[in-house]
C-alpha cells in the first residue's frame, strides 16, 4: 500500500480523473450530472471516514455529526449574516474539525471498539437533536430552506458562472475539486510519515506507543482532518441541495449509507470507498424501479460482503494487474481486538 | 409542579426505566458472552412490535399467548441470524468490526422487510387491560402497572437462570473464557447462539409490552436501542445486574430532567449523561475497568 503505483495503475489514475473532468462537457443530461455530484460528495465522505475507521483504527459510527455540522453552520450562518457561502463553507469545515476535536477526547481515553461506537454515535444523536430542539433558529424537520446559492463569478475568456438549481455544471465542477482535492490530501497523508504511524496506532497501539509514537497527536489529527474534510462536504452539500432537514443530513441511514458504501467497495484501502459510492449511488438510482425493496437489497449486500467478500469490490480488480486495487486490502484486525474487542 | 404530577412522572420514569433495563439486559447478555455489539437489536424489538400488533390487533388472539407466541418468533430469527452470520465471523480476523458491521446490513434488511409487509405507517395497538389504577389522586393506567409487574418477572427469572441452572453456569462460563469453557465440556457455539436469541427475546418482550404505548413502525427500534447503548455504557458493557440498574437509572433520570425542562430534552439528558459517564466512568458502574 506503500509502493509507488505502478505506471498502468498511474495511468488508470490519470484516465479516470480525465474521464471526471471532461463528463458533463460532453454530457448535458441534468439528472446525470447530479447523480456524479452526489457520487463525488459521498466518495469523498467514504474516503474521509475510512481514514479514521481503515487507516487510524479509530472505528466511528457517527461521522455524519460532522456532514450535518458543516451543513447546518455554513447554512445558517451565510442566510442569517448575509456571508458569502465561499467563506462559510471553508469555515464550516474548521468548525466541523473543532467538533472532532471534542468527540476525539473521550473516545482517546478508550480502544474497545463497541464503546467507541456507541460514544461516537451519541455525539451525532445529541446534535441532531438539539437541531431538532432548537427550532426557531433551524426550523427543526421542518426543514431549513432559504439557504443562499454560491455566489457566481467571471471567469475572462469562458463567461459568466452561475450557480443556480438549473445549471449543475458549475455544482459539478466544485463537487470534483472538492471530491478529488480530500482524496489527494487523504492520499498524501496516508503515504506520509503521518499514515505510516497511523497504521502503526491501528495494528497495534503498545507496539506503536513503545516506538516512540504519540499516540494522543496522531489520533486528534487523523479525527480532525477527517472532521474537516467531511464538514466542508457538508456544507457544500447545504449550497447545493439549498434544504436542509435534522433527518437527511445527520440521520443514522446517512452513516449506514457511507459505512455501506466503505464495505462494499473495500474497507481500508484508497480506491475502495470511491467505487462503492458510485457503484452504490449510482446503483441505487438504477435499482429506483423496485422501489421499496432497493433498501432491502442494500442491507442484504452489506451482509453478503462482510460475509464472502470482506476485502470488498476492489478485491475483483486485483485481476487486472498488480496493485491495480491501489492499495491491496488490509486487515481490519488489530492487535486490540484480541484484548477488548 | 404539583407534588402528584411529580410523582406520577417519577413513577412513568421507573416504568419506562423497566422496559430500558430489559432492552439493555439483552444487549448486555449478548455482549457480555460473545464481546459483540448487536445493531440489530432495535430491529429485533420492533419485529417483536410488529408480531404482537399482527396477532393480538389484527387477529385478535388473547394477548398471553399473542406476546408469548411474538417473542418465541424472534428468538428463533435471532438464532437463525446468529447461526448464518455472527457464527460465521466470531471465527475470523477482526471480528470486533465485522460484527458490528453485519449486524448493521441485518437491521437495514429487517427495517425494509418490515416497511414492505407492513407499511410506513404507524400502528396502533390497543391495551391489554384497560382502565386506571387510582391511590388518592394518583391514577396510573393497568397497562402500566402490567408492564412493570412482568419486566421485573422477567428480570427475576434470567437472574435466578443465570445464577443457579446449569444453562446459565455454562453462559457465565462462555463469557468468561469460551475455550476454557469448551474444553470442560461446554457447547461454547450453541451457547453463543442461545445467548443471542435470549438477548433477541428479551427485546421482544419489551416491545411486546410496549407497542400498546407507542405505536408500532418500521424505524420504532432506532430510539430504543440507542437507550440500550447509554444503558449499558451507564451499568458496563455486558454486565446484566449493570444494565438493569443502569435501566432505572436512564428512567428516573429522564423522568426528572423531562419536568425540569421540557420533554423535548429527553433524548439531550440521555446522551449527555452517556458522554458523561464516558468521561469519568468508561468502564460503567459494574464493569470491571480495562483500557
Amino acid at each position: 500500500m506503500f509502493a509507488p503505483l505502478a505506471l498502468q495503475g498511474r495511468l488508470a489514475v490519470a484516465a479516470l480523473v480525465a474521464v471526471l473532468l471532461v463528463l458533463p462537457l460532453v454530457w448535458h443530461d441534468t439528472y446525470v450530472l447530479h447523480l456524479i455530484i452526489l457520487s463525488m460528495v459521498f466518495g469523498a465522505f467514504a474516503v474521509a471516514w475510512n481514514f479514521t475507521t481503515g487507516y487510524a483504527g479509530l472505528k466511528t459510527f457517527g461521522h455524519h455529526a460532522f456532514f450535518g455540522i458543516g451543513a447546518y453552520f455554513s447554512a445558517l450562518i451565510s442566510k442569517n449574516f448575509e456571508i458569502t457561502p465561499w467563506l462559510t463553507t471553508p469555515a464550516a469545515g474548521l468548525v466541523a474539525a473543532a467538533a472532532g476535536l471534542v468527540v476525539a477526547l473521550p473516545v482517546l481515553r478508550i480502544r474497545s471498539v463497541p464503546h467507541v461506537a456507541m460514544v461516537t454515535l451519541g455525539f451525532a444523536e445529541i446534535v441532531r437533536v438539539l437541531l431538532t430542539v432548537f427550532r426557531e433558529t433551524t426550523r427543526g424537520e421542518m426543514g431549513l430552506w432559504g439557504i443562499p446559492a454560491y455566489d457566481g463569478f467571471t471567469i475572462p475568456g469562458l463567461g459568466e458562472v452561475v450557480f443556480n438549481a438549473a445549471e449543475k455544471v458549475p455544482y459539478y465542477y466544485l463537487a470534483a475539486f472538492l471530491f478529488l482535492g480530500s482524496v489527494y490530501a487523504v492520499v498524501r497523508m496516508v503515504k506520509s510519515p503521518v499514515g505510516l504511524a497511523l497504521v502503526a496506532i491501528r495494528d497495534s497501539q503498545d507496539a506503536a506507543e513503545s516506538l516512540g509514537i504519540n499516540l494522543t497527536r496522531y489520533k486528534l489529527l487523523a479525527f480532525a482532518t477527517s472532521a474537516f474534510l467531511v464538514g466542508l462536504l457538508g456544507a457544500f452539500y447545504a449550497h447545493y441541495i439549498l434544504l436542509l432537514t435534522p433527518s437527511s443530513v445527520l440521520g443514522l441511514d446517512l452513516m449506514i449509507l457511507v459505512i455501506g458504501m466503505t464495505l462494499i467497495g473495500g474497507v481500508g484501502t484508497l480506491f475502495g470507498p470511491i467505487l462503492g459510492a458510485f457503484v452504490m449511488t449510482i446503483g441505487v438510482e438504477a435499482m429506483r424501479g423496485i422501489g421499496e425493496y432497493r433498501m432491502l437489497i442494500y442491507g442484504a449486500l452489506i451482509v453478503a460482503v462482510v460475509m464472502f467478500m470482506p476485502r470488498g469490490l476492489v478485491a475483483l480488480l486485483d485481476g487486472l494487474g498488480p496493485r491495480f486495487g491501489f492499495g491491496r486490502g488490509v486487515r481490519m484486525a488489530t492487535a486490540d481486538d484480541a484484548k477488548t474487542g | 409542579m404539583t407534588l402528584t404530577l411529580f410523582l406520577e412522572q417519577l413513577v412513568n420514569g421507573i416504568i419506562l426505566g423497566s422496559m430500558y433495563a430489559i432492552m439493555g439486559a439483552g444487549l448486555a447478555l449478548i455482549y457480555g458472552t460473545m464481546r459483540i455489539l448487536n445493531f440489530a437489536h432495535g430491529e429485533f424489538y420492533m419485529l417483536g412490535g410488529f408480531f404482537v400488533f399482527f396477532l393480538f390487533a389484527q387477529h385478535h388472539i388473547h394477548p398471553v399467548p399473542a406476546v408469548i407466541i411474538a417473542v418465541a418468533a424472534v428468538a428463533l430469527i435471532a438464532a437463525l441470524v446468529q447461526r448464518l452470520t455472527i457464527n460465521v465471523l466470531l471465527k475470523r480476523e477482526g471480528w470486533a468490526f465485522s460484527t458490528i458491521a453485519a449486524t448493521l446490513g441485518v437491521s437495514i434488511f429487517l427495517q425494509n422487510l418490515a416497511l414492505a409487509l407492513w407499511g410506513e405507517r404507524f400502528q396502533s395497538v390497543p391495551y391489554f387491560v384497560e382502565g386506571l389504577l387510582q391511590v388518592g389522586e394518583f391514577r396510573l393506567p393497568w397497562q402500566r402497572v402490567l408492564i412493570f409487574g412482568v419486566a421485573v418477572g422477567v428480570m427475576a427469572t434470567m437472574a435466578v437462570v443465570l445464577r443457579w441452572t446449569r444453562f446459565g453456569w455454562a453462559v457465565r462460563a462462555t463469557a468468561q473464557d469460551a475455550e476454557a469453557a469448551a474444553v470442560v465440556g461446554v457447547p461454547a457455539a450453541r451457547i453463543h447462539t442461545i445467548t443471542f436469541a435470549l438477548g433477541a427475546a428479551l427485546a421482544a418482550v419489551a416491545a411486546a409490552l410496549l407497542a400498546p404505548v407507542f405505536a408500532v413502525n418500521p424505524w420504532m427500534g432506532l430510539p430504543l436501542i440507542i437507550k440500550a447503548f447509554v444503558v449499558v455504557v451507564l451499568g458496563g458493557l455486558g454486565s446484566f445486574p449493570g444494565a438493569i440498574v443502569g435501566g432505572f437509572l436512564l428512567g428516573i433520570v429522564e423522568a426528572i430532567g423531562i419536568t425540569l425542562t421540557s420533554s423535548e430534552w429527553r433524548d439531550v439528558i440521555a446522551f449527555g449523561m452517556m458522554i458523561l459517564f464516558l468521561w469519568v466512568r468508561p468502564w460503567g458502574l459494574f464493569g470491571v475497568k480495562e483500557r
